[in-house]
């Protein structure tokens, strides 16, 4: 008797712990079915490539989202951050492809920081600040550019978006790379521990002498660098800056870090979680597309998988 | 006592200041009332309010409606209408109790911005409304392209290309917007007449490079008989162009708007043709009809600039014009 209770907790803690895991394999094997050509190594990397900028924004989301916070702003970054680096990327300027990378990744570490600083140090919330970046950043890019998109970038450039080692496209190895370094960051050292520390209860990881502020102020500049990052890849995979990049992709990386059972209150998530999220986004864009279902159905479907995704983590919840 | 008057004389003071504060803000709003009316006699000021200054065709747009505005010694003021039609309306009131003598609108929709028309209507103003439809009847004119003839030309392009066999696929702008139902449309019309084109799939890509770029590598990894891309526009064409150079092929892809990359892109080989717009022709035409209307001149109800098909020929012309 007592025995069977325990049975059945544990599945319902399975479902709740690892049901994105199940969804994840299901929505595949359906598409398998549906579609031949579907789980072919020629399609998956396409789509792992199609996905590794929604992945780095949920990458750093996830660190936004485990301190209790949000950011807004990742969008805009990507265009700003894609639109410098495609400036200094062009033939006619003559720099070399690691300069314009540089450059991508320091304008999204640069606002980054300042969503940081305004977020810890000014007490402004992280919705009001990330909403208020989302704006300056777009608002930025649109200056740099006057609307009209950068072309003629170099073909150094280019390979970051567009190149492949062996047969492995380089937006994967680079998101490959960074889950590692995210991973070790937060499960291997005492930053990661602090940074779970300030989302759960902020006031005891005071007491307990954590810098707080700083490892809030922190958290946005990981997410601003990996933003830039992205931005870097989608300028180059596009193999032009245009004005408009990354417009409302902050929806996509929230939602793949709350599928994957991110808290928005903060203190509870999982790396992991976020890698199936945005996974499961990325598959079901690219097999709806093979299927060739329409849009309107495509919106329905994915709104659909963030709300059930969600049910499925309250399950969790309502245990504890 | 002497506290309770002091206390009056100070309520009576505040009243006093605020009604002469009144009065002297009612000369200032008359003074300038005034001066604005010699103003408009010496100089006409107009208005335009475009749904975006965000993309290149709406900046060429509205650069050739400044320069026109310029030759012919006017004022224009340009508002960037953010793609919502609600800015668009506050816009069309300030440029009401701005004094505008007329008002050129690119409405981001023909039903919601409506308002807008009959608000100038209402303040005795003309609307000449560019480029995007809007419903209404109190339209002064109209000047733009015929959104259809675009797509009939681009679908006409391919099959001719196709030799009028095979297969294709469609990359859509917005679902809904007046430039995606018409093109579609156009395409519609001369699908009806090759039975042997196919539409293997169709999708939107909201007018984006990226999203286009996307949709095409979905495609190209479930259909290997994909013969001719059909873009809406030059943006998508572009993102499908990429997809399908990166596969290591070689479809046909065509787009409209004749926007820079796409110029450059038809006069490198990479789109067999883009279909113009011209942005510039109808910014510096709705100047002059505006002109007209202030000045009591009879104009039409609609004006048409033609599209034209840009291809490898005659590329370098088109350079020119959107410089």
């Amino acid at each position: 008797m007592e025995k069977d209770k325990e049975q059945k907790i544990g599945v319902k803690t399975f479902i709740a712990k690892y049901g994105v895991i199940v969804g994840l394999v299901i929505i595949m094997v359906f598409f398998t079915v549906m579609k031949a050509k579907f789980l072919t190594v020629e399609n998956m990397l396409n789509m792992l490539r199609q996905t590794s900028i929604n992945g780095l924004l949920a990458i750093g989301m996830t660190f936004v989202v485990l301190t209790g916070g949000i950011d807004l702003s990742v969008g805009s970054i990507v265009g700003a951050s894609g639109m410098f680096a495609a400036l200094v990327a062009r033939t006619e300027v003559g720099m070399p492809w690691y300069l314009a990378l540089l450059v991508g990744l320091l304008v999204g570490l640069l606002l980054g920081a300042v969503n940081g600083v305004i977020i810890s140090y000014l007490r402004v919330p992280a919705f009001i600040a990330t909403l208020g970046m989302l704006s300056i950043a777009r608002g930025i890019t649109f200056m740099a550019s006057d609307a009209k998109p950068v072309p003629g970038l170099s073909k150094g450039f280019l390979s970051i978006g567009g190149g492949s080692v062996g047969f492995f496209p380089i937006p994967i190895l680079i998101l490959i790379f960074v889950l590692i370094i995210c991973y070790i960051t937060l499960y291997k050292t005492r930053y990661g521990r602090y940074v779970f520390a300030t989302g759960g209860n902020p006031t005891s990881a005071r007491v307990s002498g954590i810098n707080v502020k700083l490892i809030t102020c922190s958290v946005y500049m990981i997410s601003g660098l990996l933003s830039g990052l992205a931005g870097v890849i989608l300028t180059s995979r596009v193999t032009s800056g245009l004005a408009q990049s990354g417009n409302g992709y902050e929806v996509d990386a929230i939602a793949a870090a709350v599928i994957g059972g991110n808290s928005l209150s903060g203190g509870r998530g999982r790396l992991w979680g976020t890698i199936i999220g945005f996974l499961i986004m990325g598959v079901m864009n690219n097999g709806l597309d093979m299927m060739a279902v329409s849009s309107y159905w495509q919106l329905v479907i994915k709104g659909i998988i963030i709300i059930g995704a969600v049910m499925l983590d309250s399950l969790n919840e309502i245990k504890e | 006592m002497k506290k309770r008057l002091i206390g009056a004389l100070l309520v009576v003071s505040m009243a006093a200041t605020m009604l002469i504060g009144c009065g002297a803000a009612d000369k200032d709003a008359k003074k300038e009332s005034n001066t604005e009316d010699t103003q408009t006699e010496g100089k006409v000021k107009i208005g335009m309010t475009l749904y975006s200054l965000k993309n290149e065709f709406t900046v060429r747009l509205a650069n050739a409606a400044e320069a026109k505005a310029e030759e012919l010694g006017i004022e224009l003021v340009v508002y960037d209408g953010n793609y919502d039609p609600s800015t668009q309306i506050s816009q069309v009131e300030t440029m009401i109790s701005d004094g505008c003598d007329g008002i050129i609108l690119n409405p981001q929709d023909a039903e919601a911005c409506a308002p807008c028309v009959d608000k100038a209507a209402d303040a005795g103003i003309p609307v000449v409304g560019v480029n995007t439809r809007v419903k209404s009847d109190k339209l002064t004119s109209y000047v733009g392209s015929i959104d259809v003839t675009a797509g009939e030309m681009e679908m006409q392009k391919i099959v001719d290309l196709l030799d009028g066999k095979g297969n294709i696929v469609i990359i859509e702008g917005p679902m809904g917007q007046s430039a995606q139902i018409e093109r579609r449309e156009g395409i519609q019309n001369i699908l009806d007449k090759y039975p042997d084109i196919k539409v293997l799939a169709e999708k939107t890509a909201n007018w984006s490079r990226s999203e286009g770029m996307t949709v095409m590598e979905n495609w190209l990894q479930a259909f290997d008989n994909i013969d001719a891309v059909v873009g809406e526009n030059d943006e998508m064409a572009l993102g499908a162009r990429e997809a399908i150079k990166a596969a290591g092929k070689d479809i046909p892809a065509i787009g409209v708007d004749g926007i820079t990359d796409a110029l450059n892109a038809v006069e490198e080989d990479n789109l067999v043709a883009s279909i113009f717009q011209d942005g510039a022709g109808q910014g510096s035409k709705a100047v002059e009809v505006l002109l007209d209307a202030i000045n009591g001149e009879t104009v039409e109800e609609n004006y048409w600039i033609d599209f034209e098909e840009v291809n490898k020929d005659n590329v370098e012309e088109f350079k020119q014009r959107a410089q």
